[in-house]
């Protein structure tokens, strides 16, 4: 293991500089994607790839870089979408300044969670984390009413049709919502690209390294980590606006629910935390994994789905500890090399 | 006392019942090795995480160019101009030997290129410039200790704390971390190394003080320092001290 990794760090910067051109092929290639098919299951199912990979990588901005694992980064979903939902029914918002604003009162909320919790080391953050999601989802879950909007509890809100309209973010066909959750995902990836390379990611990944010796090269772990939790509590609300308007549908169980953040990491760690890229790749093993086993197993055996989901998670733990991302470049990175010997 | 860059004066701390550091005072000269030894449970520790902001004194002050730190949280002191490496080194495994020392320059400004090449210096000034490019967890122990002497370097340290740097090491080692902790102060740096090899300590320290219970037993060149009575006394005992007169 140590061996192999020393020609391989040499190469690194090979494979790096290829690194951005790759993405934009792929980015390419994605985006044509709608002009082959057309059908509106495998656009469907494109589209909730696209929404975990956005959702992982939101949460791996802070959780992948700080080592942190959080398990209640639904409410920040679900804060997202409620916001932009309530904000269209009562005031006639668009949903795209509503899911600003949303994503502006779930970072607020992430400062609220975050300055109390941070201190907390392993498990007992990941714990404080769940028992907050879970305080959100079940007030929601059993309000009515508050503050004069109507939350209607456990039984969710319906986003009203309005007709086709951007401003509404309502479209036809499913296409568009393809083209807007890929947009998002490009911008996040390009987002914690662009935190990986600045002091802020340095800083997270020297608190992740070992947070007293980070303290000692000047950095304070509150001020860093709390800022890396409001952008990703952002960022993750965007995606839950996005899901509650594509479905045109929210309710509590699904769109803030503990699958939902169980989900958001299990990806980030299979793919690979802490890389840009590693939580796409988590999303497009896992999503269809998901979908296939539920779809194919779900109805002749109620729940084997959920044990093969979860072999493969263990498999995934055992034998790429680190994520896939990193096996996936070697591998890359070791056909380069053999087709162009140095 | 125009020369004194850290001045500790009259610091305590204590835990529980146990009177750990009591009304310590000494100064650091601008450009000085000062070795700080003591027995263990003499409270070297203690002093020296007061210092780093790890633990607050419980009285007096710490100046540093006349500035008080006393109190001050850890990430202040470091950009307050004091550095320090730990006992058990704690390298960011998973970050290269460059990325390693780049961390430390953020603190000191955010122009990337600026730091990246302030890093590659210091990875070259520890002999580490083959390494740049390792995963620190790939490093030797003696390796990682360097590394952790240069992480330290690179936030711009006046004064640089150093706990045990030869703990664990080979002679060689040791006399090679000696070579490159005077090179440390050639480049403008004053130390304080708290050790327990005499032989390190000697070698490089301009003055040494002796700590025992709490309080300051000697100050003084080192050759006289461990030769005084009092230190004999806190080391050996009474009675070695008086089979020897």
């Amino acid at each position: 293991m140590t061996v192999s990794t020393i020609p391989l760090d040499r190469t690194a910067p090979v494979g790096f500089s290829k690194g951005p051109a790759l993405a934009l092929i792929v980015l390419l290639l994605a985006a044509g994607l709608p002009l082959v098919t057309q059908d509106s299951f495998f656009i469907h199912s494109a589209i909730m790839v696209l929404f975990f990979a956005y959702m992982a990588t939101a949460w791996n901005f802070l959780c992948g870089y700080v080592g942190q694992l959080s398990l209640g980064h639904a409410m920040f979903s679900g804060m997202g979408g409620y916001v932009s939902v309530l904000l269209f029914t009562t005031f006639g918002l668009s949903p795209w300044l509503g899911m600003i604003v949303g994503g502006l009162a779930a970072a607020a909320l992430s400062v609220v969670i975050g300055y109390p919790t941070f201190r907390l080391k392993g498990p007992y953050f990941t714990l404080t984390t769940i028992a907050f999601a879970e305080i959100v989802r079940i007030w929601v879950e059993n309000t009515d009413t508050f503050l004069g909007f109507h939350i209607k509890g456990a039984e969710g809100l319906v986003v009203p049709m309005v007709g086709e309209s951007f401003a509404a973010f309502q479209f036809g066909g499913k296409i568009p919502y393809y083209y807007i959750i890929l947009g998002m995902l490009a911008l996040a990836i390009l987002a914690t690209l662009i935190m990986e390379r600045s002091k802020l990611g340095y800083c997270l990944k020297a608190i992740r390294g070992d947070r007293d010796a980070a303290e000692a090269l000047g950095i304070s772990p509150t001020r860093y980590t709390l800022t890396a939790f409001a952008i990703s509590a952002f960022m993750t609300a965007l995606g839950g606006s996005f899901y509650a308007q594509f479905f045109r549908y929210i309710n509590p169980e699904r769109n803030m629910g503990t699958e939902l953040s169980i989900d958001m990491a299990l990806m980030s760690i299979i793919g690979g935390q802490g890389t840009a890229f590693g939580p796409l790749i988590g999303a497009l093993i896992l999503t269809p994994l998901a979908e296939v086993t539920r779809g194919y197993l779900g109805g002749t055996f109620l729940g084997l789905h959920l044990v093969i989901y979860g072999i493969v998670l263990m498999l995934a733990v055992l034998y790429f500890p680190k994520g896939v991302l990193e096996p996936l470049k070697n591998l890359a990175v070791g056909l380069f090399r053999r087709r162009n010997p140095a | 006392m125009s020369g004194s860059l850290l001045e500790v004066n009259g610091i305590s701390k204590r835990f529980g019942g146990l009177q750990a550091v009591k009304k310590l005072s000494f100064n650091v000269n601008e450009g000085e090795i000062l070795g700080l030894l003591g027995p263990n449970g003499a409270g070297k520790t203690t002093a020296f995480n007061m210092i780093a902001g790890f633990h607050k004194p419980d009285e007096g002050t710490i100046k540093l160019g006349g500035h008080n730190i006393a109190g001050s949280k850890p990430w202040e002191v470091c950009r307050a101009g004091i550095g320090r490496t730990f006992q058990l080194s704690k390298p960011f495994g998973d970050l290269t030997v460059v990325e390693n020392l780049m961390v430390g320059g953020f603190s000191r400004s955010s122009d990337r290129k600026r730091i990246r090449a302030a890093a590659e210096e210091i990875a070259a000034f520890l002999g580490l410039e083959r390494k740049g490019d390792t995963e620190a967890h790939n490093l030797t122990a003696f390796d990682r200790r360097k590394l952790e002497l240069g992480r330290a370097l690179s936030t711009q340290p006046r004064l640089l704390l150093m706990d045990e740097v030869v703990a664990g090491a080979t002679p060689n080692e040791a006399s090679e971390m000696v070579e490159l902790v005077k090179k440390v102060r050639a480049r403008g740096v004053s130390v304080l190394i708290v050790e327990h090899v005499m032989k390190v300590i000697m070698a490089l320290s301009d003055r040494v003080i002796v700590l025992d219970y709490g309080s300051l037993i000697a100050d003084g060149k080192p050759k006289d320092v461990v030769t005084s009575p009092e230190v004999l006394k806190a080391y050996f005992g009474e009675r070695y001290v008086q089979a020897r007169t």
